[in-house]
């Protein structure tokens, strides 16, 4: 690996005086799990590493009265998806974290590593996208975006010069709720999705769809989910329903699967989590 | 009498070292003073080296050599002398080393290595094997016809083709008019990788006198000592090859690879310990690989199953250079007739230089490959003729008496109770279970093979005996992981009735322990194990002799057991070994004898030649070991994913040396062979580039994939077998794909017939007959 400078800065204010200070020559380091074999590889060659593990302020899960739950980006993914407050609220992201490579890797990587590295397959983004949680993000100011805006395109963020993120906050849902990650890989552990699919139902009849691994970034597919407000969802509902979520997709042919079983798969997984759906509505 | 430890799982002699990480591999070791070496690769896969300008390289500060294939461009190969230790004139695929550069830090050599600068003439590059037989198809090498090669292998020159072997036996055509059917079908493997968990690393240094030591990743450490002496033409005695724990081999590590960049630059910095370890990119591309193959199969049979006639023409995907993957093409040649009896073959093998890595022993030795053809052909034949898969292979299987491929009268053969108790353990009369979503199939795939070597390929062995009653096993098989030290230790441990904590076995080092061929062709249990049982008793010999003077008797009226050599007839009187060790104390204090050493050699004898003309011979191997898999899979008919349920694995290994470990080794056959099946395949693009050198996109099977197995050994002795074992190491991973490949037909009706089965390819083979 090149030589670079390594800081570990005292508080959040240091760190992001840091990433203003240095631009393009600079890199948050949190995990590791993404950056480092960049580094290796040498497809970066950032001068400056900012380590940002176990700062005040970006590790943690915390309850929000009235609000939810924030967890900062610096948490080990292991963290998230042992928490009561995440599995007893949000078992959906669990669920997609827990798809992320190995147990061991989940003991280093984090959630806003997962997220900055802005991969279209995330694993878990399609979770936080049908949660409609918000990134607050840290500059010389604070700024929350919603995570439907948070990412620009293949490993793109709307992260500026200087700017962390801090945390990820997710509202509770305000009724009964399911929700469901389907990841389609090669292998059943330690594999790049080829789709992800989660898919969150709330009584009475609101239905969230997100994917991964099928468009530049992660996406909602919105006009789906319009089309499924509050009807009873019946097979032919579900397959009109998948009609509309490949309007909303560009899957691409890649060496992990061609754009035509990306469609495929899509397909069967949004299907299989309707159907999941369709039980819970209607309390089987 | 002897002692007892054949046949007992005795605890693996460097489990402790492995488990705790203290095993310490090519890469832990630290020298002073200390050179790293980097690469230049090739960019091209088919081109004219130009020029090689490295004067800018040399001026960095720290560098300390640079060399290319102008200093460094002598022969060196296994089988067919056809690969030049650095590039020289040409380069014939993209990674093929082109200068080497040793550095006081990775980081100074690798800055030196993009110092270089290499004009190249673009060549036409031919990556499709079938396009490079063509008479008017770009020469890949233009002197194959000057190349020396071993007997056995036979380049056409002035041609892509670097061995044709042939099988003649019987009259193919009368054999396909004797048949009431007739099949003919193809059959693809694609390019893979051993992908051992430790890259391949190299230590070379070169002292004052022109000594040269390499410490070295490697499965064959004669065999490398042997090819770079005929290299550089340097007295083997100056040759000094240490192997440390090596961290899997799976075949990749036999013959010579990255050994072969690494000592030119110790030849030019002596006294510089320079090191080389492969990063995982390197690792898939420039070391062996498995070659590809294309298969084409025609088969006759009567109504009732019975196979008549075979004519097989296997295409192989040599790569760049051939001399070792050469001998694979022959091997699967001569054993093209499966486990099965064959009255009338014809068999043509082509191994064919492309402008890909390059092809080497794999795992399997071209069974795999073979294999995956033989068994679904039959499979095939058995449907259509409605005659169960189980059934049918019992009619056909090899038994004592049938004529193989090449002539050769078989004794002592399993294969029958093989199929009978696979066919029990996975239930094959039985109903199946099924998974709700998914349809459950049931496959069986049977399989042969010989240690593939040269007729002369030797073991030997040193036994030393220590005062304190403890010996030394001086061997020169590699520790891969397959457990060789351990089942050689339970051998000498029974040869001389002393218990198997006592013997420790050495690491090898080619100063001080002797001649072993390879660590290869699964032959260490047998072959090195002949060498150990004859170094026993050689030492026995010695004990009793010395014994018998203490007691004022004949040899003969002596027996060992339990650390002890004590008179038959009266076990109380007795010498420990311990005090035998050092030669007999007699009562006046004076010696006899002297420390007790025993050696053994041995060589597998009766092995001939085989007609170039017709492949047929007496013996083309020193023994076939047989087997049997059957699978059940579970298929998701929406995505065409397969899951790999329950697995039954039934060899006929001989005789059990320690079935804790036999077990081991199928399990991981078997999770090899899954890999195989499922997802393993290297990809190239265009020009010949590989597109997928890392875990990222070439996947292996995980632990939560591994499936249920059950396995069972059939224990029929081989003749010249140790205790009658025979070879099977790589064996195991061969009938697991051909396997699933069946149960995929058994499910829903459809094959597969390139490897790997994807969820992808299966769900367009789905899609495909739903259509029909
Ligand atoms: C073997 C293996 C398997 C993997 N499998 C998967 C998988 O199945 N699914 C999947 O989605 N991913 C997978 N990954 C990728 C990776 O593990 C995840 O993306 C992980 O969550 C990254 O987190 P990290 O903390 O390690 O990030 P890091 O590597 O530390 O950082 C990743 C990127 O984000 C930036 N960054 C990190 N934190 C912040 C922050 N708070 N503010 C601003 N920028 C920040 C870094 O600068 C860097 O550019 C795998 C990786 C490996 C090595």
């Amino acid at each position: 690996m090149h030589q670079f400078m390594y800081v570990k800065p005292k508080d959040i204010t240091e760190a992001v005086r840091i990433l203003a200070e240095n631009g393009e020559k600079v890199r948050v380091l949190a995990g590791g799990t993404d950056l480092i074999v960049r580094m290796v590889d040498k497809i970066w060659k950032p001068e400056v590493v900012i380590d940002i593990k176990g700062l005040t302020g970006l590790s943690g899960i915390r309850e929000i009265d009235n609000y939810g739950v924030a967890i900062g980006a610096a948490t080990p993914l292991n963290e998230i998806i042992g928490h009561p407050l995440i599995q007893q609220h949000f078992a959906v992201l669990a669920e997609g974290a827990h798809e992320i490579g190995s147990c061991q890797i989940r003991n280093r990587a984090t959630l806003g590593g997962n997220l900055c590295n802005a991969s279209p397959l995330a694993d878990t983004a399609p979770a936080l996208l049908v949660l409609d949680a918000v990134a607050v993000v840290q500059g010389e100011e604070e700024r929350l975006i919603p995570m439907t805006e948070f990412f620009a395109g293949p490993g793109k963020t709307i992260l500026a010069r200087g700017e962390l993120l801090k945390e990820i906050r997710i509202p509770y849902l305000p009724t009964e709720s399911k929700g469901i990650y389907y990841k389609h890989a090669r292998t059943k552990a330690v594999d790049l999705a080829s789709v992800g699919v989660a898919v969150l139902a709330l009584k009475p009849g609101e239905i969230r769809i997100a994917l991964g691994a099928v468009a530049p970034t992660p996406v909602r597919a919105k006009k789906a989910e319009a089309f499924l407000s509050g009807k009873e969802i019946t097979t032919g509902v579900i397959k009109e329903a998948v009609a509309l979520v490949q309007e909303e997709v560009s899957p691409i042919t890649d060496i992990r699967a061609t754009e035509e079983y990306r469609r495929e798969i899509i397909a069967v997984l949004v299907r299989r989590g309707l159907y999941e759906i369709q039980k819970f509505l209607r309390g089987e | 009498m002897a002692g007892n430890v054949i046949g007992k799982s005795v605890v693996r002699k460097d489990a402790l070292e492995k488990v705790t990480g203290a095993a310490k591999y090519v890469g832990d070791l630290k020298f002073s003073p200390m050179l790293h070496a980097k690469i230049l690769r090739s960019p091209y896969a088919h081109a004219r080296i130009v020029s090689i300008d490295t004067s800018e390289a040399k001026k960095l500060p720290g560098v300390k050599a640079v060399v290319t294939g102008e200093d460094f461009h002598q022969y060196v190969g296994l089988y067919l002398v056809d690969r030049t230790l650095y590039a020289y004139e040409k380069v014939r695929y993209i990674g093929e080393a082109v200068a080497g550069v040793a550095a006081t830090s990775p980081e100074i050599a690798e800055e030196a290595v993009k110092l270089i600068k290499v004009e190249y003439e673009p060549l036409p590059v031919v990556l499709d094997p079938e396009e490079a037989m063509k008479p008017d198809a770009p020469l890949i090498h233009e002197k194959l016809h000057e190349y020396k090669c071993v007997p056995f292998i036979f380049p056409v020159p002035h041609t892509n083709i670097s061995n044709h072997f042939k099988i003649r036996k019987g009259n193919v055509e009368e054999g396909f008019k004797q048949s009431d059917y007739i099949f003919e079908d193809e059959y693809y493997v694609p390019h893979m990788q051993h992908c051992p968990i430790e890259p391949h690393g190299t230590i070379a240094h070169m002292d004052q006198k022109g000594k040269i030591t390499v410490y070295n990743s490697c499965q064959s450490p004669n065999a490398t000592r042997k090819l770079l002496s005929a290299a550089l033409n340097y007295p083997v005695n100056k040759i000094r090859v240490i192997a440390p724990y090596v961290g899997g081999g799976f075949g990749g590590k036999a013959g010579a690879t990255i050994e072969t960049l690494v000592v030119p630059l110790a030849m030019k910095t002596p006294g510089y310990y320079v090191k080389l370890i492969y990063n995982r990119e390197e690792e898939f591309r420039d070391t062996f690989v498995r070659q590809g193959m294309k298969a084409y199969v025609k088969t006759g049979v009567t109504r009732e199953g019975k196979i008549m006639a075979q004519e097989l023409k296997m295409i192989w995907d040599g790569g760049a250079y051939t001399e070792y993957g050469a001998n694979i093409t022959r091997a699967a040649g001569y054993t093209s007739g499966g486990p099965y009896e064959i009255a009338h073959m014809k068999t043509d093998s082509y191994c064919v230089y492309t402008n890909k890595p390059v092809g080497g022993p794999f795992r399997g030795f071209g069974m795999g490959e073979l294999h995956w053809a033989l068994e679904q052909q039959l499979d095939q034949i058995a449907c259509k003729l409605g005659i169960d898969p189980v059934q049918i292979r019992m009619i056909n299987a090899c038994r004592d008496g049938s004529i193989n491929a090449c002539g050769e009268k078989l004794k002592d053969i399993g294969l029958t109770k093989c199929i009978e108790k696979a066919a029990e353990m996975i239930g094959w009369d039985k109903p199946k279970e099924q998974t709700p979503g998914k349809v459950r199939g049931r496959g069986i795939a049977c399989m042969v093979k010989g240690p593939a070597m040269p007729p002369n390929a030797g073991s030997s062995a040193v036994l030393k005996i220590n005062e304190d009653g403890s010996a030394n096993l001086l061997i020169t098989a590699t520790e891969i992981g397959q457990g060789s030290m351990t089942a050689l230790a339970q051998i000498a441990a029974e040869e001389l009735g002393m218990s198997v904590d006592k013997i420790e076995v050495a690491l090898p080092d080619t100063e001080y322990t002797p001649y072993e061929w390879q660590t290869v062709a699964s032959r260490i249990t047998y072959s090195a194990g002949n060498a150990v049982i004859r170094a026993a008793r050689d030492a026995k010999r010695q004990l009793k002799e010395l014994a018998a003077v203490g007691f004022g008797v004949t040899p003969e009226e002596m027996d060992v057991a339990n650390d002890k050599v004590f008179l038959t007839a009266n076990p109380e009187k007795y010498y420990t070994i311990a005090e035998l060790s050092l030669g007999l104390v007699l009562p006046n204090g004076g010696g006899v004898g002297g420390p007790i050493i025993g050696r053994g050699s041995w060589v597998p004898e009766g092995l001939g030649g085989l007609d170039p003309e017709t492949g047929q011979g007496t013996k083309a191997v020193a023994h076939w070991t047989f087997g049997c898999q059957a699978v059940e899979i579970d298929v998701d008919v929406e995505t065409g994913k397969i899951d790999l349920v329950n697995v039954a694995a039934v060899y006929d290994i001989g005789r059990v040396i320690n079935p804790c470990m036999a077990e081991g080794q199928t399990q991981g056959g078997i999770v090899q062979g899954q890999g195989v099946a499922f997802h393993e395949q290297m990809v190239f693009d265009e020009n010949g580039k590989l597109k997928n050198p890392s875990f990222v996109d070439y996947k292996l099977i995980n632990a939560v994939e591994m499936p249920r197995m059950s396995i069972h050994f059939v224990e029929t002795p081989l003749e010249d077998g140790p205790y009658g074992a025979r070879g099977f190491g790589e064996h195991v991973m061969v009938p697991t794909a051909p396997a699933i490949a069946n149960a995929l037909y058994d499910a829903l009706g459809i094959r597969v017939k390139s490897l790997p089965m994807t969820a992808e390819k299966v769900l367009k083979a789905i899609k495909d007959k739903n259509s029909r």
